[in-house]
Order: C-alpha cells, then structure tokens, then sequence
C-alpha cells in the first residue's frame, strides 16, 4: 500500500469511528469503542506500527495524519463522554425528583400572648430610655390605692373606679398609680424617678366587648428638678411613634385624674382612618390612648419629695386597648377566652 | 350632664357657634363631649290639629275616622287607630307631605277610608318615652288645651334643640349647671356671659316657719313659703327642657325645683307646709331606730350618720338625698315650703351609698355646690312660683347658718408665680396672656411682685385649691396645643429590669420555643374549683381570700393554684374542636398568711404549663396524646436555656393533683423548685380536661439560687471512646438510680466523660416484670488516648456496682 492508500484507510476508519461513536448509548459501549480505536490493539496502532513499511520520507506525514485522526478521536470521545454524563445525570436526577411543595419537617412553633407582647414591646421602649421596671403588689391597701393619691375616703372620684374589696382596707388594685407612690418612697431622696410598671389591675365592672373585671395597665413615672408637662408630651410622642409608626402625631386634652395636675388624655392620630374620621373614632380622627398628667403636688409631698423643688410626670396606659387597636381585636374577652386558634396566629417573632 | 344648645344659647352668645363646633370646643377644654344628638329626630310638616269630631270606621272595629281642625280652611279628614282619641283633644298631626322619624306622610286607603294625614304618639314624634308618663306614651301625644290650632309643632313644642352629653369628670361640679356652663363656655370663648336681670318678687314680713340646724353637717338652710299654689303639669317649654337635659317631667312644683337645679347647680326641695308639724323644721341626725317611708315609698332605717330634716316630732326628708312621703306635695297642696341648703358632702354621699340612691341632687351635694348659688337659686325658684303656679310669697325668706364651720362666699385666694406656671408646663406664655386667662375665667389677679401673684377663685370652681390647678387653667384655656415636646433634661439613667423579670422573660421565651402556647387566665376564681385537686380539708390551697362583693357567682376568690385556671382553657379549646395542645402562663397565686386577711398576702411568681389533648403529628406521623416525657423535654429545655440541667435532679413525688406513679419534682442545689407530672385521673375527670400532663414551677425560689459563674469547658486534645452497655433490671429500677451508680463507679478512674440513656425497652425477649436499659458511655482522658485495657476496667466496674446495687444482669446485645 502506498501512503495514498493508507491516508484513505485513515480516512475511512476515522469515519467507521465517529459513526460507531454516535450511536454509543452508555459507558460501556463508550469503553469497548475506545478499546476499538484508541486502544493498544486499535486499528491506528496498527497503522502506526506498520508505518516502517513506507519509504522514510513519507512517514511522517502518514504520521501526521495518523495524530491527527487520534486527535479527531480523542476529542469526539471526550464529547461524548461529557455527553452521556450529563444525560446519566438528568436520568438520576429525573428519578430523584421530590415535590417541593410537599410541607418541611417542622418543630412546632409556640406563641407569646398578644397582651404578652404588647407589654414586652411597649416596657422595652421605656428600658431604652433609661427607664427602671416595677412590678407591684395586686392587693393592695386603701391607703396606696387611693389615699396617697389624693383620693381620701368618700371623695366623689372614687366612683371613677368601682373596686373590688377584700377588706375594709385591702383591695385588689384598681390602676398601677400606687407603684407611683411605692417607687418614690423607695427611691426618695434620689432624682431622677424613672419608672415603667406594668402589672394586672381590677375592677367591678361586668365583662362585655370593652370591659374587664382584670386587665393590665402599665404605669410610667418621672420624677426630677425641672420635669415639664412638654416633658411628658415628647416622651410619649416618641412612645407612639414607636408603637404606632414613624407618622404619629400626638395630641393632649385636659382631663381629670385626682393624683395629677394638670391632668391630660394622649390622643393619637386614628390608626384605622389616618384622622379623616370613621366608626372606630367617632369621625373625629382621634383615637385616646391613655391618661397622663403632672404629678399632684400633694402626691410629691406624701411620697416624700418637696413640691417646691421637684416636678414630675405620670401616665398609665392600658395595653388591652392598644392590642385591640393594633392587632384588630374587637372584643375584650378574646383576650382572656385563649382560644389556641387565636393565640397560634401570634407564632410571629416580634 | 345633659346640656341643651337652646337653653345655653341664652346666656352665650353662640350665633356663629355650631353645636358641633361647641362640642369640639368643650372636648378641647377637658369636657368631652360624648354625643351631640338633635331632639328633633326627623319632624317636618307636623301641626297642632284639634278633633272636631269622631266616627267608627265602617269597615274596621278598632279604626274610627276624624275631623281634625288644622287652622285649614277645611277640615281634615283623619283615620286613627289610637284608642285615646276623643272629641276636643289638641294633637300632633302629621299633614300629607309631612316628615316623621319614621318615614313621610302621604293620603292612604285605610280599609276604604281616605286618610288625609295622620295623628301621631310620643314614639313616632321621636320624643324621649323614657322620661314620659304611661298615659303620655299609650297611644296619641295629647298636648294642652291652649295649644293654637294649626302652628307648627317642631316650634310648639321647641323641637328645634340639640343635646350635648357631656362626661363630665367629677373635678367639675360647677358644670353641673347651665350656669356654671355659660360661665366655662364664656371663658372659652372670650365672651361675656349673658345671665338676665332677676325680676325678683319682693317678699317681706315674718316667714310662718322656723327653722333650727342642730348639726354642723349643715351649714345654711334658706326656705321660703308660698301660698296658694296651683299643682297641675308644667307648661310646655320647661317640661321640654327637663326632658331635653334627661329630667322627666313630674308636676309644676317638683319641675320648677328640677329646672332651677339644672339652672344653677342647687338642689333644691319642695314639700307641703301643712303637714309640717308646729310649722318648725329642724336639721338634725337621724335617731337609732328612726324610719322614714321616701318618695319611692320605701321605708328607710335612719342612723347617727344620717342628715334629717324633720318636723317638731318626725323626720320628713333625707338632706339631700331624697324627701319624704309625709310631706310630699299632692294635687291638694296649698301652701308650699321651698328649701334650699348647703349640706355636708361626705355626709350626703355616704348616706346615698348606704341607702342604695344616686340622685341629681344627692350628685351635686357631694361633689361640693357653689355657696352663692343657694340664695341665687332660691330667689330664681320664687320668681318662677310666683309666675307660673301663681302662689303668692309668705313673708321673707328664712336664712338660717349651722352651728359648724360658715360657708365661705368670698374668693379665695391662690398663690401663683407665673415663672413656675411656664416651668411646669414647658412653656413660655407671658404674663399678659396668663391674666387675660384669669380675666376670662373670672379670677382676679392681685400682683404681689412680678413673679407672685394672689389669683382670688371665686368659690363657684371648688375645684381651683392650689398652684398646680391655676397651672392647668392657664394651660387649658391658653390650649395644652401650645406645649412644645422636649425630652426630661436629667442624668442619664441606665434602664434596668430586675431579676425576677428578667428570668419570667427568659422562660417566656424557652417555653414559647419549644412549641408552647402562652396563656393569660383570670386570677378570680371559686374556692370549689379546689375540690378537683384531691386537697385534704385543711390544706393551705383551699386559703382562698374572698371578695367581699363578688360580681359574678364564677370568680369570688383570688387563686391559690394554677391547675383550674389552665384546665379551663383546655376545656374550652376542646369544646370548640382544638384537638389538643401545650400552654403555659406566667402568673400569680396568692397565698394569705392568714384568713380572715389582715395583711397584704404573699403573691408568689409561678409559671405552669398544661400539654391536653393530642400532639399535632407531623407529616406522615400519627397522632398521640402528650404524655409525661413531652412535659419532661419542654422542662429540660428550660432548664438547659437557663443554665441548671446539670444541676437538676428529677425525683418521684406525690402530690394530690398528680398521678403517683407518674410525677417528679425537680431540684436544684437540693431545693424543690416545681413538681410536675400526669394529672391524677380523678382530678382530670372533676376537671373534664381528659388525661393531661400539668406543671408548676416556683420562679422566686428558682431565682434565689445562685449559680456560680459559666466559663466554656475546654475542647478536648485527645479522642473519646464510645461504649454501649445493656442491661437487664426490675422495672421499678429508674433510670436516674442507673446513671448515678455508673458516675459512682466511674469516678474514681475519672475517664467517664458522659453517660445517658439511649434506649429502654419491656416486652418480647425480656422477662416479665423487667426491662432492659441501654446506656451510652463516654469515655476520654485530658492528656492520652485512653487504652481499651483502661476502659474496660472501668466498664467492669460499672456492671459490678449495677450487679450488687440493682441485681442487673448485662444483656448481650
Ligand atoms: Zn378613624
């Protein structure tokens, strides 16, 4: 044969090669294939080996060729290889396919109770701010519930607050203010007084969709040199704020309690109507969130601090309303029924 | 406090006032005004008809078919289904095209009779029924004789009113009257008031009756007699403004008392001078044994603490609070005796507590009435007497002061510095504008020096005392609107939660963590809601303190124990298809150091959890009722996140509550700190919660243990071995007894770095009455790879000390 011959036997079997390569369907056939063609007994080995027959000259250039078919070889196998692997792995991955939508292995989550979490989020606002938190005694005396705030036995305000007695002088709290009291005669003579206590209250009121015979209010209180009602109108602003979005506007209204003066209600911009007036405001953009004013002086004076030289503030809020308000709770006794339906909507991490 | 826009419109200017606008002014100014209602619901077209005559129906039994005269050149004709109408009567007639409250008036077919408008009843005119009589609500509205036929009805009967319901704060009596309103509203408004001069009929001679206080709970009584009175209703106007300020209208007499209280703030009371004995009326305390039969017709014990008025021999009225029936004015009624006192204010209220009453009056007196209203009101009542019953006056008016303290008609006077005035409120209003407040509200100003000022308070604002309620006057008229908001400029303070709290949070948010639902139960309960925790009679739990004035039979005591609290929660939740579930409640029990309770009771911080009902199964898994070892993990869990499971033990206890063979206490440092275990099937049966797994922990004790200070363990340098062991024991053997021995044995060798339970199996292949309990071992040294010669000694060591404590066998695994 001369080299004519053997390029063309080249040719013909780099032909034979690719085709048989194309129909190779798996790895086996794949390695029988390189065996065949590539392999130490391949027809181009063969070749190669035989390539002393021809004249000195010519070899390398059937040498040549003879690369160059291998190389041909090479990289279709090469090709195919990357071809079937990725054909097997769509296979597997096609047999190994699960549905996603299916739900994942899961840990039951629990809840904290939304008056939980209000209180929590309304008592860490007051900690930021420098604020000591108190928690006081539910039965209380007469004496710290309303005679050391300015209500003496049969005044007429006392009709504010139906009370729960247990004796002729001891009572189930009816407001948080006796902490008020409690906190300055600890405290006394130290300034400044700042004081966060929420805590569970009572009164004789019959259960309906807005009262409670218990409930909870949280109680603040700043006593200091040169403590102003503007004082107390920025602190809570920045108190509802935080509760109530960026956006809050606050306004004061006098009022009457008998342990402030001046006395005042927090009203806030109506969270439900943005304060163009609906049902739950009463059309007048305003909803009133909780009671404040500046420390009565004879509250200052009985606890101990000289009216003349200190001032205060106080407020009490009450964090059933501000749940219903921010959760949509329309009914008190949601709160206090625990239906696990209800509680298991508050899963959330507040 | 009722308060109608017409009536206050007399004596304020308010013509470009709106009720609406005046109710956002009154709320601004610390009056909230709750409703702002018209009385006219809906009248228009409605005119005085007069029934000239009156036939049956033909074709209807109860219909009868009218005349009605309304000033028309022609009659109307009327069909009617009131049973009160008759020939002659003045009535409320609606023409067609007229508007009522309940939709408008046309010309209808009444079972064959054309019907030319109709005659109309209290309800369907919108009018208060509530505060009307039987006979004025029972069919057709009759109005008075002298009604002129055809005028229009909204005027007649002065419909054209609106009502502002104001929730006054108890600080503000003097707005218990339209008086002591113009007088607000004037200052608000920067107006004069616009009270008329007194057309004061003049009255001189000796007065028939006199009158003696023999107690300084009373410290004036004005009275004043009339002749000749005339007992029959009120006219018109002032029954509609009785009814507009929430007063039902009663007779002349007791109407003008009503309309001159509402007026001026002064209660005042009318009664029949002929059955005051020896014309003499004495103020005195009531006698042990005294009784007196009030206007309601109760008979009411009178005591020492009771303010009487009485006659030379027997009471005839409570001071203040109500009269009495012996002396009530009746249609025969001639002459009439007008009081008008000052009576103590503690003294009215606690009479009207204990007696059960609530009245208008008895509310003015005890918050505090305006000293110069007594005569004020007294003269005005005359006038009205005078005019409209036509009584003639008997002699002057009596004026007679208590024994007591004098009532004090002068200002008084506050102390005010207009520096701290701006200190306080955090503004900076000048001195002009703080007088032109005191100016408006009617409080002269004398200046001591530019920063003290005397503020003279008349004694109408009871209220104004001290130096802060001047602050709040000047800030309220001035507008809380003008205070700035600015943050408290004290030293920085670090916030700070006690421990107590701090730990409640913590295990809040362990428990919440492991899957558990926070509850919030009322801490009211029954004292039988004890009987269900198989207690003994004597036992501290059933130390419940009672309310003395429980509002519900259910919650009469404060709770010793939390189980009831949270098994009611598990039962309603199983009522309403919640098949189960794991709650726990921070909270408090209330334990007395003595009943009856003499001093405040401790209130001891617990928490306690209650796993009811079926565990919610996941995918692919079943459903199962909680059980013991579900409580068990949540209480590792917990005492892991807080630091004490190493130092836990957990021990078999009984308590009442709990199934004995199925609860622990756990302690720490040797202390008890909670109990827990399956709920006693008796007491899950009284409780109707089915089987249950209930825990109670002691916070306040857990938090005064102390713990030592946490540093991390180092990681270790040479490898550990693990080895299983085993074995086979009685099943009364715990587990706990196991681990322990195993530790015993071990530390010796100090190279068991962990032992703990990996399986526990009783049935096939193990031995009635005995279980196999397998046990993972963990072993390493600080310094060296252990050999296996080493561990294997220490292993024996084990199996002997198991062997000779426990009689356990090692089972080939
Ligand atoms: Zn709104």
């Amino acid at each position: 044969m001369n080299i004519t011959d053997w390029i063309a036997s080249l040719q013909s079997l780099r032909d034979r090669a690719l085709g048989e390569l194309a129909d190779a369907q798996d790895m086996r056939q794949l390695d029988e294939w390189r065996v065949q063609y590539l392999g130490k007994k391949s027809d181009l080995t063969q070749i190669s080996r035989q390539m002393g027959q021809l004249p000195a000259e010519e070899r390398p250039v059937l040498g040549e060729h003879v690369n160059q078919v291998r190389s041909v070889l090479q990289d279709a196998l090469t090709k195919k290889q990357e071809a079937l692997h990725a054909a097997e792995l769509e296979r597997r991955f096609a047999a190994e396919t699960i549905d996603v939508t299916a739900p994942g292995r899961r840990k039951p989550r629990g809840s904290m109770h939304p008056l939980t979490q209000i209180i929590e989020e309304i008592v860490e606002i007051f900690v930021a701010m420098g604020y000591e938190v108190a928690e006081g005694p539910e039965v209380e005396t007469d004496e710290y519930n309303f005679e050391k705030l300015n209500l003496p036995k049969h005044h007429p305000a006392r009709d504010m607050q139906d009370t729960f007695y247990l004796t002729e002088s001891l009572l189930l709290r009816t407001q948080t203010s006796p902490m008020q009291v409690r906190t300055m005669e600890r405290m006394r003579p130290n300034v400044p007084v700042k004081v966060i206590a929420p805590g569970k209250v009572y009164r004789r009121d019959e259960d309906d969709a807005t009262h409670s015979h218990m409930f909870h209010q949280i109680e603040g209180l700043v006593v200091g040199e040169g403590i102003r009602m503007s004082d107390l109108k920025g602190t809570l602003e920045l108190f509802a704020r935080s509760v109530f979005g960026a956006d809050q506007t606050v306004r004061l209204r006098p009022s009457f309690f008998p342990f402030t003066e001046p006395s005042a209600e927090l009203d806030i911009r109506c969270t439900n109507c943005g304060g163009s007036g609906c049902r739950m405001c009463k059309d007048t953009g305003w909803l009133e969130i909780l009671g404040c004013g500046m420390v009565h002086p004879r509250v200052l004076d009985g606890a101990g601090y000289d009216s003349r030289r200190f001032s205060g503030f106080a407020f009490g809020m009450g964090p059933e309303r501000i749940a219903m308000l921010k959760y949509g709770i329309e009914d008190i006794r949601l709160l206090y029924q625990n239906d696990l339906r209800l509680l298991r909507q508050f899963h959330r991490v507040l | 406090m009722k308060l109608s826009y017409q009536w206050i419109s007399q004596y304020v200017d308010l013509h470009d006032v709106s009720p609406e606008a005046l109710a956002e002014l009154l709320t601004r100014a610390g009056l909230e005004v709750e409703a702002v209602t018209a009385r006219n619901q809906g009248v228009r077209g409605v005119v005085v008809g007069e029934v000239l005559d009156c036939q049956p129906h033909p074709n209807a039994d109860r219909l009868r078919v009218c005349t009605v005269n309304v000033g028309a050149a022609e009659p109307s004709i009327i069909v009617c289904g009131a049973s009160n109408v008759a020939v002659g009567q003045k009535v409320p007639t609606a023409l067609p095209g007229a508007e009522l409250p309940g939709g408008s008036i046309g010309v209808a077919k009444l079972r064959g009779v054309a019907s030319h408008g109709m005659l109309c009843s209290a309800e369907e005119l919108g009018l208060e029924t509530k505060l009307l009589g039987k006979e004025q609500t029972e069919g057709l509205y009759l109005l008075p004789a002298d009604a002129p036929v055809g005028a229009d009805l909204v005027a007649y009967l002065h419909l054209d009113d609106v009502v502002l319901d104001i929730g006054l704060t108890p600080n503000r009596s003097d707005c218990l009257s339209i008086r002591g309103l113009a007088h607000e509203i004037a200052a608000l408004l920067d107006r004069p008031t616009t009270f008329p001069e007194r057309r004061t009929p003049t009255t001189e001679g000796p007065s028939p009756v006199s009158i003696r206080i023999e107690t300084p709970l009373c410290a004036r009584y004005e009275a004043q007699v009339f002749d000749g009175v005339a007992v029959g209703p009120s006219p018109v106007w002032m029954q509609m403004r009785l009814m507009a300020m929430g007063i039902r209208p009663i007779s002349l007499p007791v109407d003008i008392t009503n309309y001159v209280m509402l007026e001026w703030g002064q209660p005042l009371h009318a009664f029949d001078l002929d059955t005051v004995r020896q014309q003499t009326i004495v103020v005195r305390a009531g006698r042990a044994g005294e009784t007196l039969v009030t206007l309601d017709g109760e008979t009411r014990k009178l005591d020492e603490d009771t303010l009487v008025i009485s006659d030379a021999e027997r009471a005839i009225g409570i001071a203040g609070v109500m009269g009495g029936q012996n002396s009530e004015i009746t249609a025969g009624t001639k002459s009439v005796v007008l009081e008008s006192a000052a009576f103590d204010a503690v003294s009215v209220r606690r009479t009207g507590q204990r007696l059960g009453l609530k009245s208008e009056a008895q509310q003015r007196f005890e918050k505090g009435i305006d000293p110069n209203a007594i005569t004020g009101a007294l003269v005005r009542a005359t006038e009205l007497f005078a005019e409209l019953t036509g009584a003639t006056p008997v002699g002057a008016p009596v004026c007679v002061d208590g024994p007591g303290t004098k009532l004090s008609m002068a200002a008084r006077a506050v102390p005010f510095q207009p520096a701290r005035c701006n200190m306080l409120l955090g503004t900076d209003h000048g001195p002009e504008l703080m007088r032109d407040v005191f100016r408006r509200l009617g409080f002269a100003v004398e200046t001591e020096t530019d920063d003290q000022w005397r503020v003279l308070v008349p004694p109408r604002r009871p209220d104004v005392v001290l130096e802060a309620d001047l602050v709040e006057e000047v800030g309220r008229i001035a507008g809380y609107a003008a205070i700035p908001s600015t943050l408290p400029a004290t030293s920085t303070t670090v916030g700070y939660r006690p421990p107590l709290q701090v730990l409640s949070r913590r295990t809040r948010n362990v428990l919440m963590a492991v899957g558990m639902n926070e509850v919030v139960t009322y801490t009211l309960t029954h004292p039988r809601e004890v009987d269900a925790l198989r207690v003994p009679a004597d036992s501290p739990y059933r130390s419940m303190i009672p309310l003395l004035h429980p509002m519900s039979e259910e919650r009469t005591a404060l709770r010793t124990h939390m189980l009831p609290s949270l098994a009611e929660v598990a039962r309603y939740n199983l009522a309403h298809g919640v098949s189960g579930g794991a709650i726990f409640e921070v909270g408090r029990v209330y334990w007395p150091t003595e009943l009856p309770l003499r001093q405040q009771p401790c209130e001891h911080l617990q928490w306690a959890g209650l796993w009811f009902g079926e565990l919610e199964p996941a995918v692919g898994e079943r459903a199962r009722p909680y059980d013991f070892y579900d409580a068990k993990g949540a209480i590792e869990t917990w005492l892991e996140a807080l630091g004490w499971l190493d130092d836990a033990r957990f021990v078999p206890v009984r308590m009442h509550w709990l199934h004995p063979g199925r609860s622990a206490e756990v302690q720490i440092l040797g202390q008890r700190v909670g109990t827990f275990g399956e709920v006693h099937p008796e007491t899950a049966a009284a409780l109707d919660i089915r089987r249950a797994v209930y825990a109670e922990f002691d916070l306040e004790r857990l938090q005064a243990l102390t713990k030592a200070e946490w540093k991390v363990q180092r990681l270790p340098k040479y490898p550990a071995s693990r080895r299983d062991l085993a074995v086979l024991v009685d099943v009364g053997v715990p587990v706990q007894a196991l681990l322990d021995a195993a530790r015993d044995a071990a530390a010796e060798a100090s190279i068991l770095e962990n032992c703990a339970l990996f399986d526990i199996y009783q049935g096939k292949g193990v031995a009635e009455g005995q279980k196999s309990v397998a046990v993972a071992f963990r072993y390493r040294a600080d310094d060296r790879t252990l050999t296996d010669d080493e561990i294997v000694q220490v292993e024996q060591r084990i199996v002997r000390a198991w062997a000779d404590q426990f009689g356990a066998t090692l089972r080939t695994v």
